[in-house]
């Protein structure tokens, strides 16, 4: 079992008026997601809040059944759980999709995603467009979230030609959720570790603080405490964007103890 | 322990004797960070490795420009290693032997622990279509793929196209290994948006990479050598 603490918060930033980030974090269901939404007359701030609800009423039905029937549509690439919060996000896809349809004004609506999901001792980062997902282990930072821009891809297509892509495409998303009828969530499962710290943050956060930075607070601080200065910090820089981020620390990894060497371990460890 | 003495091809003068140690890898190339370093524009910058696998020793080529030849025989794959053998590199060639006080392990003369290594075009064609989607919904993109292959306590290739791989005792696992010592899952392998890696999960037994043992997590690079109980792998990424 994983023990974790985090925090989350978001900010309006100093140029916008209204809020399209979303969020949602839980130590107890594990579930920890943000969401960049997009589209005009606040309809951006409706996909954001329309993913962050169905992700979280998706694994809390989930986690209160618990041991629930194999998914007709599993990944055979990927664990049980991994599956459980790609559901989640086909879902919360489908919801914000439909909505779109059925109203003129939230046409063209969409959202980034980023979630994270601890299992029994694993992590597992999914994400669709380019809300990043970091963790930092080891004084070492790593994005496991992959981004869905068209320069980012550009890039990772032809790594020697440079972009042909000006700034105004920076921000364009190749993934969204809520555009398409399916969309196609980037995953990676990975072993979890007592000291490992993550952050998920909107861009309006990743435009103004380096990794770098964002690595020496996560490490040195308590979640909230980290929040509350990443955020202070983005807008001191100008706040162009609004600036969500969530914090997480993994406090705890316990082992199941099955087998015969694990008894004979803890017997020795009593003696 | 056995000695690696390097020569250069015309004169035979020797230019330096590298003990191989147990547990321990060596590598071989122009570049300065090398272990055996040969100065001639004809050698890769890391152009082969030893690996030292159970009591034995094997000889990988790092996919270098020119090849690397044992015996005169170009190698395509990992070879074992046995006393006198001669691997040329370039115009270099280094000289394998134990010394003459010293065991030498006794089954690495039968033939079969030569093809250990199955082809790995018919193992694929083999397997067909019992194997789960090897690309998954995920996309088409090319990405690429890491492969497992046995050196001991297993046969063939395990391509690695699950996003988290487990390796234990357990019967559900991905590689299933026994050992006492071994945990119910010893180790997972996650494939990460930045490349692959070998975590430690529990169990006595804690897996080594390259002679090292591996506590939390590492990153896997080409040709690795993976050990866990028994098991004995080699680790490859194929684009």
């Amino acid at each position: 079992m994983v023990v974790v603490e985090s925090a989350g918060l978001t900010d309006v930033g100093m140029k916008r008026k209204g809020n399209e980030d979303a969020l949602f974090y839980d130590d107890e269901l594990k579930l920890f997601v943000v969401a960049d939404g997009m589209g005009g007359h606040q309809a951006g701030e409706i996909a954001s809040d329309l993913v962050v609800k169905t992700m979280k009423d998706y694994m809390v039905r989930f986690s209160k059944k618990g041991e629930v029937e194999e998914l007709a549509d599993s990944d055979k690439t990927l664990s049980k759980d991994a599956n459980r919060l790609i559901s989640g996000i086909n879902l919360s896809n489908q919801v914000v999709y439909q909505a779109a349809l059925k109203k003129r004004a939230f046409q063209g609506m969409g959202a980034t995603l980023s979630a994270v999901y601890f299992s029994e001792d694993t992590l597992i980062a999914s994400n669709v467009g380019d809300s990043p997902i970091y963790l930092i282990r080891n004084q070492e930072i790593e994005a496991l979230s992959v981004t869905h821009t068209v320069i980012a891809e550009q890039i990772a297509l032809n790594q020697n030609q440079n972009s042909r892509f000006g700034k105004e495409y920076s921000h364009m998303l190749t993934r969204a959720m809520g555009v398409d009828e399916t969309v196609n969530p980037d995953i990676c499962e990975l072993q979890c570790f007592k000291g490992d710290s993550l952050v998920i943050a909107s861009d309006g956060l990743t435009d103004k603080i380096s990794a770098e930075e964002i690595s020496k607070i996560a490490q040195s601080k308590r979640p909230a405490k980290a929040c509350r200065i990443l955020v202070d910090m983005a807008n001191q820089r100008g706040g162009d964007d609004n600036i969500t981020l969530i914090a997480i620390k993994v406090k705890q990894v316990l082992q199941q103890r099955k087998g015969m060497m694990n008894r004979i371990s803890r017997f020795m460890r009593k003696g | 322990m056995p000695m690696l003495t390097l020569r250069f091809k015309k004169d035979e003068k020797n230019l330096g004797d590298f003990v191989v140690e147990n547990g321990k890898s060596l590598t071989i190339g122009r570049l300065e960070d090398n272990d055996i370093v040969i100065e001639d524009l004809a050698v890769s910058g890391h152009h082969a490795k030893i690996d030292s696998v159970g009591d034995k020793f094997l000889v990988t080529d790092l996919n270098s420009k020119n090849g690397t030849l044992v015996n005169e025989t170009l190698i395509s794959h990992p070879r074992w290693l046995r006393h006198g053998d001669i691997i040329i590199i370039g115009k270099h060639y280094l000289v394998f032997a134990y010394t003459s006080e010293e065991d030498q392990p006794e089954d690495v003369h039968t033939p079969l622990q030569d093809t250990m290594i199955r082809d790995t075009e018919q193992f694929r064609n083999m397997r067909g279509n019992s194997r789960a989607h090897p690309q998954s919904r995920h996309g088409t993109e090319k990405e690429p793929v890491g492969v497992l292959s046995f050196l001991a306590g297993g046969e063939g290739e395990i391509e690695l196209t699950k996003k988290l791989t487990k390796i234990g005792k357990n019967v559900s696992s991905d590689i299933v290994i026994s050992g006492l010592t071994i945990g119910q899952t010893a180790a997972t392998i996650s494939k990460r948006p930045n490349g692959f890696y070998l975590s430690y999960v529990g169990g006595f037994s804690k897996p080594k990479v390259n002679g090292d043992t591996v506590k939390e997590s590492v990153q896997l690079n080409q040709f690795d050598t993976i050990a866990l109980g028994s098991l004995k792998m080699q680790f490859l990424i194929k684009e």
